[in-house]
Protein backbone atom coordinates (compact mmCIF):
# COMPACT_ATOMS: atom_id res chain seq x y z
CA UNK A 1 0.00 0.00 0.00
CA UNK A 2 0.84 3.76 -0.82
CA UNK A 3 1.88 5.38 2.31
CA UNK A 4 3.03 8.69 0.88
CA UNK A 5 -1.22 10.31 0.11
CA UNK A 6 -2.23 9.62 3.32
CA UNK A 7 -6.03 10.32 4.93
CA UNK A 8 -7.16 10.40 7.91
CA UNK A 9 -10.61 9.74 8.98
CA UNK A 10 -12.34 12.21 11.59
CA UNK A 11 -11.04 11.70 14.95
CA UNK A 12 -13.05 11.09 17.94
CA UNK A 13 -13.82 14.66 20.19
CA UNK A 14 -13.07 14.67 23.59
CA UNK A 15 -11.33 17.31 25.47
CA UNK A 16 -9.87 16.11 29.08
CA UNK A 17 -6.80 13.53 28.75
CA UNK A 18 -6.42 10.04 29.94
CA UNK A 19 -3.06 10.57 30.24
CA UNK A 20 -0.75 13.68 30.64
CA UNK A 21 3.20 13.86 30.74
CA UNK A 22 4.31 17.05 31.31
CA UNK A 23 8.36 17.91 31.61
CA UNK A 24 8.99 14.54 32.90
CA UNK A 25 12.92 13.17 33.86
CA UNK A 26 13.79 9.90 35.43
CA UNK A 27 17.25 8.45 36.15
CA UNK A 28 18.62 5.78 37.72
CA UNK A 29 21.98 5.93 38.95
CA UNK A 30 23.51 7.41 35.84
CA UNK A 31 21.87 9.52 32.87
CA UNK A 32 18.55 10.54 32.40
CA UNK A 33 16.84 7.86 30.60
CA UNK A 34 13.84 9.96 30.11
CA UNK A 35 14.70 14.11 30.02
CA UNK A 36 11.44 16.50 29.40
CA UNK A 37 9.37 14.01 28.29
CA UNK A 38 5.67 15.61 27.49
CA UNK A 39 2.50 14.24 25.71
CA UNK A 40 -0.81 13.61 25.77
CA UNK A 41 -3.32 10.72 25.70
CA UNK A 42 -6.79 11.75 24.47
CA UNK A 43 -9.78 9.45 25.35
CA UNK A 44 -10.52 6.96 22.82
CA UNK A 45 -7.03 8.19 21.39
CA UNK A 46 -4.28 5.03 20.46
CA UNK A 47 -0.50 6.56 20.87
CA UNK A 48 2.33 4.47 19.20
CA UNK A 49 5.92 4.83 20.98
CA UNK A 50 7.99 3.89 18.79
CA UNK A 51 12.27 3.83 19.47
CA UNK A 52 15.53 1.12 19.36
CA UNK A 53 15.68 -0.93 22.31
CA UNK A 54 16.82 0.68 25.88
CA UNK A 55 15.68 4.24 24.79
CA UNK A 56 13.10 4.27 27.87
CA UNK A 57 10.26 3.19 26.25
CA UNK A 58 9.18 0.73 29.02
CA UNK A 59 9.95 3.05 31.26
CA UNK A 60 7.69 5.35 30.28
CA UNK A 61 4.67 3.10 30.53
CA UNK A 62 5.26 2.38 34.04
CA UNK A 63 5.86 6.34 34.77
CA UNK A 64 2.11 6.18 33.86
CA UNK A 65 0.72 3.84 36.15
CA UNK A 66 2.99 4.59 38.90
CA UNK A 67 5.68 1.83 38.67
CA UNK A 68 8.18 4.29 38.69
CA UNK A 69 8.32 7.75 39.65
CA UNK A 70 9.78 10.52 38.22
CA UNK A 71 12.39 12.67 39.26
CA UNK A 72 10.88 16.02 38.00
CA UNK A 73 7.71 16.51 35.84
CA UNK A 74 4.08 15.72 36.14
CA UNK A 75 1.92 12.52 35.42
CA UNK A 76 -1.49 12.77 35.51
CA UNK A 77 -3.65 9.78 35.53
CA UNK A 78 -7.29 10.28 34.53
CA UNK A 79 -7.05 13.83 35.78
CA UNK A 80 -5.35 12.73 38.68
CA UNK A 81 -1.55 13.90 39.81
CA UNK A 82 0.10 10.62 40.31
CA UNK A 83 3.56 11.76 40.31
CA UNK A 84 3.88 12.22 44.15
CA UNK A 85 1.01 9.82 45.49
CA UNK A 86 1.39 7.54 47.84
CA UNK A 87 1.74 3.84 46.76
CA UNK A 88 -1.41 3.17 48.38
CA UNK A 89 -3.64 5.87 46.80
CA UNK A 90 -2.62 4.58 43.13
CA UNK A 91 -3.74 1.07 43.42
CA UNK A 92 -7.39 1.78 42.36
CA UNK A 93 -6.18 4.55 39.90
CA UNK A 94 -4.22 1.29 38.33
CA UNK A 95 -7.39 -0.79 38.92
CA UNK A 96 -8.83 0.68 36.27
CA UNK A 97 -5.89 0.38 33.89
CA UNK A 98 -4.50 -2.71 32.19
CA UNK A 99 -1.03 -3.00 31.36
CA UNK A 100 0.38 -6.17 29.42
CA UNK A 101 4.06 -6.45 30.07
CA UNK A 102 6.98 -7.24 28.01
CA UNK A 103 7.10 -11.09 28.54
CA UNK A 104 3.44 -11.11 29.50
CA UNK A 105 4.66 -11.59 33.04
CA UNK A 106 1.32 -14.24 34.18
CA UNK A 107 1.80 -15.52 38.16
CA UNK A 108 3.71 -18.74 36.86
CA UNK A 109 2.42 -20.60 40.38
CA UNK A 110 -1.24 -19.83 39.25
CA UNK A 111 -3.80 -21.26 36.69
CA UNK A 112 -4.62 -19.32 33.49
CA UNK A 113 -8.16 -19.22 35.31
CA UNK A 114 -6.61 -17.56 38.41
CA UNK A 115 -4.19 -15.31 36.18
CA UNK A 116 -7.11 -13.77 34.17
CA UNK A 117 -9.40 -13.42 36.95
CA UNK A 118 -6.69 -12.11 39.36
CA UNK A 119 -8.12 -8.93 39.67
CA UNK A 120 -11.89 -10.10 40.19
CA UNK A 121 -10.83 -12.53 42.82
CA UNK A 122 -8.81 -10.01 45.11
CA UNK A 123 -11.63 -7.47 45.00
CA UNK A 124 -13.67 -10.32 46.45
CA UNK A 125 -16.67 -8.83 44.97
CA UNK A 126 -17.85 -11.55 42.70
CA UNK A 127 -18.82 -15.35 42.66
CA UNK A 128 -16.33 -18.08 41.32
CA UNK A 129 -19.27 -19.01 39.17
CA UNK A 130 -19.42 -15.19 37.97
CA UNK A 131 -15.66 -14.90 37.76
CA UNK A 132 -15.47 -18.36 35.55
CA UNK A 133 -17.85 -16.48 33.11
CA UNK A 134 -15.79 -13.22 33.15
CA UNK A 135 -12.80 -15.39 32.30
CA UNK A 136 -14.29 -17.58 30.21
CA UNK A 137 -15.41 -14.59 27.92
CA UNK A 138 -12.32 -12.41 28.10
CA UNK A 139 -10.50 -15.78 26.97
CA UNK A 140 -12.99 -16.16 24.16
CA UNK A 141 -11.50 -12.44 22.76
CA UNK A 142 -8.78 -13.65 22.95
CA UNK A 143 -9.67 -16.97 21.18
CA UNK A 144 -8.17 -18.91 23.70
CA UNK A 145 -10.62 -20.51 25.84
CA UNK A 146 -9.50 -23.96 26.20
CA UNK A 147 -6.49 -22.75 27.95
CA UNK A 148 -9.00 -22.32 31.19
CA UNK A 149 -7.12 -25.03 33.49
CA UNK A 150 -3.65 -25.20 32.12
CA UNK A 151 -0.67 -23.38 33.55
CA UNK A 152 1.63 -20.47 32.07
CA UNK A 153 4.27 -22.90 31.31
CA UNK A 154 2.56 -25.21 29.20
CA UNK A 155 1.62 -22.05 26.77
CA UNK A 156 3.34 -20.77 23.79
CA UNK A 157 4.74 -17.32 23.93
CA UNK A 158 2.29 -16.38 21.80
CA UNK A 159 -0.80 -17.68 23.84
CA UNK A 160 0.93 -16.12 26.94
CA UNK A 161 1.35 -12.90 25.15
CA UNK A 162 -2.73 -13.26 25.05
CA UNK A 163 -3.62 -14.71 28.10
CA UNK A 164 -1.54 -11.61 29.29
CA UNK A 165 -4.09 -9.42 26.86
CA UNK A 166 -7.15 -11.27 28.45
CA UNK A 167 -6.09 -10.53 32.10
CA UNK A 168 -5.88 -6.90 30.80
CA UNK A 169 -8.62 -6.64 29.78
CA UNK A 170 -11.53 -8.52 32.16
CA UNK A 171 -12.08 -5.54 34.30
CA UNK A 172 -13.04 -3.64 31.18
CA UNK A 173 -9.98 -1.09 31.82
CA UNK A 174 -10.18 3.12 30.96
CA UNK A 175 -7.38 2.62 29.58
CA UNK A 176 -4.90 0.03 27.93
CA UNK A 177 -0.94 -0.14 28.25
CA UNK A 178 0.60 -3.09 25.81
CA UNK A 179 4.89 -2.73 26.63
CA UNK A 180 5.88 -4.39 23.37
CA UNK A 181 3.21 -7.04 23.24
CA UNK A 182 4.56 -8.42 19.88
CA UNK A 183 8.45 -8.35 20.88
CA UNK A 184 10.14 -12.01 20.40
CA UNK A 185 6.77 -13.52 18.36
CA UNK A 186 7.11 -14.87 14.82
CA UNK A 187 5.43 -12.79 12.05
CA UNK A 188 1.56 -14.57 12.06
CA UNK A 189 1.75 -14.62 15.89
CA UNK A 190 2.70 -10.86 16.00
CA UNK A 191 -0.44 -10.27 13.72
CA UNK A 192 -2.65 -11.95 15.78
CA UNK A 193 -1.82 -10.20 18.63
CA UNK A 194 -2.06 -7.01 16.76
CA UNK A 195 -5.26 -8.01 15.48
CA UNK A 196 -6.96 -8.29 19.02
CA UNK A 197 -5.17 -4.87 19.96
CA UNK A 198 -7.05 -3.47 16.83
CA UNK A 199 -10.40 -5.35 18.15
CA UNK A 200 -10.05 -4.03 21.23
CA UNK A 201 -9.44 -0.55 19.53
CA UNK A 202 -12.31 -0.38 17.77
CA UNK A 203 -14.81 -2.62 19.31
CA UNK A 204 -14.76 -0.75 22.90
CA UNK A 205 -12.86 2.34 21.89
CA UNK A 206 -10.42 2.21 25.05
CA UNK A 207 -7.62 4.11 25.14
CA UNK A 208 -4.14 2.71 24.92
CA UNK A 209 -0.52 3.46 24.46
CA UNK A 210 1.75 0.82 22.86
CA UNK A 211 5.16 0.41 22.79
CA UNK A 212 7.40 -1.33 19.56
CA UNK A 213 9.96 -1.06 17.86
CA UNK A 214 8.63 -3.15 15.11
CA UNK A 215 7.47 -0.50 12.29
CA UNK A 216 5.21 -2.98 10.81
CA UNK A 217 2.86 -3.70 13.61
CA UNK A 218 2.89 0.29 14.21
CA UNK A 219 1.80 0.41 10.55
CA UNK A 220 -0.63 -2.12 10.23
CA UNK A 221 -2.50 -0.88 13.56
CA UNK A 222 -2.79 2.64 11.79
CA UNK A 223 -3.80 1.00 8.05
CA UNK A 224 -6.29 -1.35 9.49
CA UNK A 225 -9.85 -1.79 10.97
CA UNK A 226 -11.45 -4.57 12.74
CA UNK A 227 -14.66 -5.88 11.14
CA UNK A 228 -17.21 -6.83 13.10
CA UNK A 229 -19.23 -8.42 10.68
CA UNK A 230 -16.29 -11.03 9.52
CA UNK A 231 -14.80 -11.21 13.33
CA UNK A 232 -11.13 -10.40 11.89
CA UNK A 233 -8.89 -7.41 11.41
CA UNK A 234 -8.97 -5.82 7.73
CA UNK A 235 -7.20 -2.79 5.77
CA UNK A 236 -8.87 0.08 5.72
CA UNK A 237 -9.08 1.45 2.14
CA UNK A 238 -6.19 2.23 0.33
CA UNK A 239 -4.80 5.59 1.56
CA UNK A 240 -6.98 5.81 4.86
CA UNK A 241 -5.56 6.00 8.00
CA UNK A 242 -7.26 5.39 11.20
CA UNK A 243 -7.17 9.00 13.26
CA UNK A 244 -7.50 8.19 16.54
CA UNK A 245 -4.07 6.42 16.07
CA UNK A 246 -0.77 8.57 16.35
CA UNK A 247 2.76 8.01 17.25
CA UNK A 248 5.35 9.51 19.30
CA UNK A 249 9.19 8.20 19.02
CA UNK A 250 11.77 8.53 21.65
CA UNK A 251 15.72 8.68 21.13
CA UNK A 252 18.10 8.82 23.61
CA UNK A 253 15.58 9.74 26.22
CA UNK A 254 13.75 12.55 24.91
CA UNK A 255 10.58 12.60 22.35
CA UNK A 256 11.66 13.59 19.01
CA UNK A 257 8.23 12.65 17.48
CA UNK A 258 5.00 13.09 18.57
CA UNK A 259 2.62 13.12 15.67
CA UNK A 260 0.37 11.69 12.85
CA UNK A 261 1.35 8.43 10.12
CA UNK A 262 1.34 11.57 7.74
CA UNK A 263 3.69 13.93 9.59
CA UNK A 264 5.73 10.69 10.80
CA UNK A 265 6.81 10.06 6.86
CA UNK A 266 7.28 13.31 6.39
CA UNK A 267 9.00 14.47 9.24
CA UNK A 268 12.48 16.48 8.60
CA UNK A 269 14.08 14.34 11.26
CA UNK A 270 17.32 12.79 10.31
CA UNK A 271 16.63 9.79 13.21
CA UNK A 272 12.94 9.64 12.29
CA UNK A 273 13.64 8.72 8.67
CA UNK A 274 16.15 6.22 9.46
CA UNK A 275 14.64 4.07 11.75
CA UNK A 276 11.53 4.54 9.26
CA UNK A 277 13.80 3.61 6.55
CA UNK B 1 39.85 7.03 45.36
CA UNK B 2 39.71 5.11 48.36
CA UNK B 3 37.69 7.60 50.50
CA UNK B 4 35.51 7.71 47.85
CA UNK B 5 34.84 4.06 47.98
CA UNK B 6 34.09 4.08 51.77
CA UNK B 7 31.92 7.32 51.25
CA UNK B 8 29.46 5.33 48.69
CA UNK B 9 29.74 2.00 50.62
CA UNK B 10 28.65 3.99 53.88
CA UNK B 11 26.12 6.02 52.20
CA UNK B 12 25.10 2.82 50.30
CA UNK B 13 24.68 0.74 54.31
CA UNK B 14 22.64 3.63 55.40
CA UNK B 15 20.17 3.90 52.86
CA UNK B 16 19.64 0.06 52.93
CA UNK B 17 18.90 0.41 56.28
CA UNK B 18 16.32 2.88 56.30
CA UNK B 19 14.84 0.68 53.23
CA UNK B 20 14.88 -2.07 55.63
CA UNK B 21 13.20 0.01 58.37
CA UNK B 22 10.64 1.43 56.23
CA UNK B 23 9.77 -1.79 54.46
CA UNK B 24 9.83 -3.66 57.45
CA UNK B 25 7.67 -1.43 59.38
CA UNK B 26 5.06 -1.27 56.57
CA UNK B 27 4.51 -4.53 56.52
CA UNK B 28 3.98 -5.28 59.92
CA UNK B 29 1.49 -2.42 60.26
CA UNK B 30 -0.52 -3.77 57.21
CA UNK B 31 -1.99 -6.38 59.99
CA UNK B 32 -3.85 -3.62 60.86
CA UNK B 33 -5.05 -2.15 58.39
CA UNK B 34 -7.56 -4.15 55.75
CA UNK B 35 -7.29 -5.94 53.15
CA UNK B 36 -5.69 -8.54 55.41
CA UNK B 37 -4.84 -11.66 53.30
CA UNK B 38 -5.90 -14.76 56.21
CA UNK B 39 -5.80 -17.53 53.56
CA UNK B 40 -2.29 -16.80 52.31
CA UNK B 41 -1.61 -16.28 56.20
CA UNK B 42 -2.50 -20.20 56.55
CA UNK B 43 -0.81 -21.15 53.51
CA UNK B 44 2.46 -19.66 54.32
CA UNK B 45 1.85 -20.70 57.98
CA UNK B 46 1.64 -24.32 56.72
CA UNK B 47 4.90 -24.08 54.41
CA UNK B 48 6.96 -22.43 57.17
CA UNK B 49 5.38 -24.00 60.20
CA UNK B 50 4.28 -27.47 58.68
CA UNK B 51 7.20 -28.23 56.26
CA UNK B 52 9.80 -27.36 59.06
CA UNK B 53 9.23 -29.72 61.66
CA UNK B 54 11.30 -32.49 60.08
CA UNK B 55 14.18 -30.61 60.18
CA UNK B 56 13.58 -28.39 62.96
CA UNK B 57 12.49 -31.84 65.52
CA UNK B 58 15.58 -33.68 64.14
CA UNK B 59 18.02 -30.81 64.68
CA UNK B 60 16.62 -30.55 68.46
CA UNK B 61 16.29 -34.02 69.12
CA UNK B 62 20.09 -34.56 67.98
CA UNK B 63 21.31 -31.34 69.76
CA UNK B 64 19.71 -32.54 73.05
CA UNK B 65 21.54 -35.64 72.56
CA UNK B 66 25.11 -34.14 71.94
CA UNK B 67 24.18 -31.71 75.17
CA UNK B 68 23.50 -34.75 77.27
CA UNK B 69 26.90 -36.39 75.83
CA UNK B 70 29.25 -34.17 76.66
CA UNK B 71 27.92 -32.96 79.96
CA UNK B 72 27.77 -36.22 80.97
CA UNK B 73 31.53 -36.66 80.62
CA UNK B 74 32.33 -33.14 82.14
CA UNK B 75 29.73 -33.70 84.99
CA UNK B 76 30.99 -37.03 86.10
CA UNK B 77 34.55 -35.83 86.93
CA UNK B 78 32.44 -33.95 89.57
CA UNK B 79 30.26 -36.82 90.58
CA UNK B 80 27.20 -35.01 89.08
CA UNK B 81 25.92 -36.62 86.30
CA UNK B 82 22.46 -36.64 88.21
CA UNK B 83 22.17 -33.18 87.16
CA UNK B 84 22.33 -33.81 83.16
CA UNK B 85 18.60 -33.06 82.96
CA UNK B 86 18.59 -29.77 84.15
CA UNK B 87 21.77 -28.75 81.95
CA UNK B 88 20.26 -30.42 79.07
CA UNK B 89 16.42 -28.52 79.67
CA UNK B 90 17.81 -25.00 80.37
CA UNK B 91 20.42 -24.80 77.83
CA UNK B 92 17.66 -25.91 75.25
CA UNK B 93 14.60 -23.75 76.48
CA UNK B 94 16.62 -20.65 77.40
CA UNK B 95 19.11 -20.41 74.26
CA UNK B 96 19.39 -23.42 72.01
CA UNK B 97 15.80 -24.25 71.15
CA UNK B 98 15.18 -21.04 69.96
CA UNK B 99 18.96 -20.10 68.21
CA UNK B 100 18.91 -23.09 66.30
CA UNK B 101 15.52 -23.27 65.08
CA UNK B 102 15.75 -19.99 64.15
CA UNK B 103 18.71 -20.39 62.20
CA UNK B 104 17.19 -23.88 60.68
CA UNK B 105 14.10 -21.88 59.35
CA UNK B 106 16.36 -19.16 57.97
CA UNK B 107 18.21 -21.61 56.39
CA UNK B 108 15.11 -23.07 54.88
CA UNK B 109 12.66 -19.84 54.36
CA UNK B 110 14.66 -17.13 54.49
CA UNK B 111 15.93 -18.43 51.49
CA UNK B 112 12.96 -19.54 50.05
CA UNK B 113 11.60 -16.31 50.38
CA UNK B 114 14.32 -14.17 48.57
CA UNK B 115 14.32 -16.54 45.47
CA UNK B 116 10.21 -16.93 45.30
CA UNK B 117 9.95 -12.96 45.69
CA UNK B 118 13.14 -12.13 43.50
CA UNK B 119 12.39 -14.05 40.88
CA UNK B 120 8.91 -12.58 41.13
CA UNK B 121 10.30 -9.41 40.26
CA UNK B 122 12.82 -10.09 37.69
CA UNK B 123 9.66 -11.77 36.01
CA UNK B 124 7.72 -8.25 36.33
CA UNK B 125 4.95 -10.42 38.35
CA UNK B 126 5.58 -7.85 41.42
CA UNK B 127 5.07 -4.99 38.95
CA UNK B 128 2.11 -6.84 37.42
CA UNK B 129 0.37 -7.43 40.79
CA UNK B 130 1.24 -3.75 41.57
CA UNK B 131 -0.31 -3.06 38.45
CA UNK B 132 -3.81 -5.02 38.81
CA UNK B 133 -4.29 -2.70 41.97
CA UNK B 134 -2.51 -5.07 44.62
CA UNK B 135 -0.33 -4.51 47.15
CA UNK B 136 2.38 -6.87 47.33
CA UNK B 137 3.49 -5.86 50.66
CA UNK B 138 0.22 -6.64 51.82
CA UNK B 139 -0.34 -9.90 49.53
CA UNK B 140 3.15 -11.66 49.73
CA UNK B 141 5.46 -9.94 52.63
CA UNK B 142 2.54 -9.41 55.41
CA UNK B 143 1.09 -12.83 55.82
CA UNK B 144 5.01 -14.44 55.60
CA UNK B 145 5.87 -11.96 58.35
CA UNK B 146 3.12 -13.51 60.37
CA UNK B 147 3.29 -16.66 59.94
CA UNK B 148 6.68 -17.28 60.70
CA UNK B 149 6.76 -15.41 63.90
CA UNK B 150 3.77 -17.40 64.56
CA UNK B 151 5.28 -20.95 63.45
CA UNK B 152 8.67 -20.03 64.77
CA UNK B 153 7.22 -19.71 67.97
CA UNK B 154 5.63 -23.31 67.91
CA UNK B 155 8.66 -24.62 65.92
CA UNK B 156 10.59 -23.72 69.19
CA UNK B 157 8.33 -25.44 71.76
CA UNK B 158 8.84 -28.82 69.35
CA UNK B 159 12.78 -28.23 69.25
CA UNK B 160 13.33 -27.50 73.31
CA UNK B 161 10.66 -31.04 73.95
CA UNK B 162 12.83 -33.15 71.28
CA UNK B 163 15.77 -31.97 72.37
CA UNK B 164 15.14 -32.77 76.03
CA UNK B 165 13.91 -35.99 75.03
CA UNK B 166 17.09 -36.57 72.79
CA UNK B 167 19.38 -35.82 76.30
CA UNK B 168 16.55 -38.60 78.17
CA UNK B 169 17.86 -41.15 74.98
CA UNK B 170 21.30 -40.63 75.19
CA UNK B 171 21.00 -40.68 79.40
CA UNK B 172 19.10 -43.80 79.23
CA UNK B 173 20.32 -45.76 76.83
CA UNK B 174 23.79 -45.26 76.69
CA UNK B 175 24.79 -43.52 79.98
CA UNK B 176 22.38 -46.47 81.88
CA UNK B 177 21.06 -43.75 84.29
CA UNK B 178 17.80 -43.66 85.65
CA UNK B 179 14.77 -41.59 83.30
CA UNK B 180 12.70 -40.54 85.89
CA UNK B 181 15.67 -38.60 87.89
CA UNK B 182 16.61 -37.29 84.01
CA UNK B 183 12.94 -35.75 83.76
CA UNK B 184 12.73 -34.57 87.28
CA UNK B 185 15.85 -32.39 87.02
CA UNK B 186 14.98 -31.32 83.84
CA UNK B 187 11.85 -30.23 85.36
CA UNK B 188 12.50 -28.81 88.30
CA UNK B 189 15.75 -26.56 86.85
CA UNK B 190 13.26 -24.56 85.04
CA UNK B 191 11.61 -21.44 85.95
CA UNK B 192 9.17 -18.62 84.42
CA UNK B 193 12.08 -16.49 83.14
CA UNK B 194 13.65 -19.37 81.57
CA UNK B 195 11.03 -20.49 79.64
CA UNK B 196 10.04 -16.91 79.10
CA UNK B 197 13.27 -16.16 77.44
CA UNK B 198 13.48 -19.00 75.30
CA UNK B 199 9.74 -18.10 73.94
CA UNK B 200 10.05 -14.84 73.43
CA UNK B 201 13.45 -15.14 71.11
CA UNK B 202 11.42 -17.09 68.23
CA UNK B 203 8.80 -13.74 67.99
CA UNK B 204 12.26 -11.72 67.25
CA UNK B 205 13.82 -14.49 65.42
CA UNK B 206 10.75 -14.79 63.33
CA UNK B 207 10.25 -11.65 62.24
CA UNK B 208 13.69 -11.04 61.45
CA UNK B 209 13.88 -14.15 58.89
CA UNK B 210 10.22 -13.12 57.09
CA UNK B 211 11.84 -9.00 56.89
CA UNK B 212 15.16 -10.09 55.82
CA UNK B 213 13.83 -12.52 53.37
CA UNK B 214 11.21 -10.60 51.55
CA UNK B 215 13.37 -7.75 52.08
CA UNK B 216 16.47 -9.00 49.89
CA UNK B 217 13.78 -10.49 47.11
CA UNK B 218 11.83 -7.62 46.48
CA UNK B 219 14.96 -5.92 46.17
CA UNK B 220 16.56 -8.10 43.71
CA UNK B 221 18.18 -6.84 40.56
CA UNK B 222 20.12 -8.34 37.94
CA UNK B 223 18.22 -11.26 37.26
CA UNK B 224 19.16 -15.02 37.68
CA UNK B 225 22.05 -14.57 39.06
CA UNK B 226 20.46 -11.35 41.41
CA UNK B 227 18.36 -14.19 42.52
CA UNK B 228 21.10 -16.30 43.70
CA UNK B 229 22.45 -13.31 45.65
CA UNK B 230 19.35 -12.43 47.16
CA UNK B 231 18.90 -15.87 48.32
CA UNK B 232 23.08 -15.92 49.78
CA UNK B 233 22.50 -11.97 51.66
CA UNK B 234 19.31 -13.04 53.07
CA UNK B 235 20.41 -16.12 54.28
CA UNK B 236 23.62 -14.51 56.14
CA UNK B 237 21.91 -11.50 57.10
CA UNK B 238 19.54 -13.30 58.85
CA UNK B 239 21.42 -15.90 60.66
CA UNK B 240 23.89 -13.24 61.75
CA UNK B 241 21.07 -10.93 63.18
CA UNK B 242 19.71 -13.90 64.74
CA UNK B 243 22.68 -14.30 67.17
CA UNK B 244 23.69 -10.42 67.74
CA UNK B 245 19.71 -10.17 68.62
CA UNK B 246 20.47 -13.21 70.76
CA UNK B 247 22.80 -11.43 72.40
CA UNK B 248 20.93 -8.59 73.24
CA UNK B 249 17.64 -10.21 73.96
CA UNK B 250 19.78 -12.03 76.65
CA UNK B 251 21.12 -9.25 77.95
CA UNK B 252 17.76 -7.62 78.28
CA UNK B 253 16.16 -10.64 79.40
CA UNK B 254 18.95 -11.15 82.50
CA UNK B 255 18.85 -7.83 83.89
CA UNK B 256 14.47 -7.53 83.91
CA UNK B 257 15.07 -11.24 85.55
CA UNK B 258 18.55 -11.80 87.14
CA UNK B 259 19.42 -15.22 87.61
Amino acid sequence: MSLSLLTELEPLKDTLPVVEMRHVTISFDGPPVLEDVSFRVAPHETRILLGPAGVGKSVLLKLINGLVKPDKGEVLLFGDLISGMPEENLFPLRARTGMVFQEGALFDSLSVRDNVGYQLIEEKKLTDEEIDAKVRESLSFVELEETFSLFPSSLSGGMRRRVAIARALINQPELLLYDSPTGGLDPVTSTNIISLIVKQRDVRSTPSLLVTHRLQDAFMMCTHRFDAGKGEMVPLPKGVTDPNTTFMMLDEGQLIFDGSLHQLLHTDNTFVKEFIE
Amino acid sequence: MAIQTLDRTAKQIVLTVQDYSIFAWRSLMNLFRPPVYWSDFLIQSDIIGVGSVSIVLLSGFFTGAVLALQSAATLSAFGATGITGRFVSLTMIRELGAVLTGIMVSGRNASSMASELGSMVVTEQIDAMRALGVDPLRKLVTPRIYATITMLFFLTIVANTFGILGGAAVTVFLNHQNGMQYFSMAWEGLHFRDVAQGLVKPLFFGYIIASIGCFYGMKTTGGTQGVGRSTIQAVVTSSVLIIVADFLITHVMLSLWPA
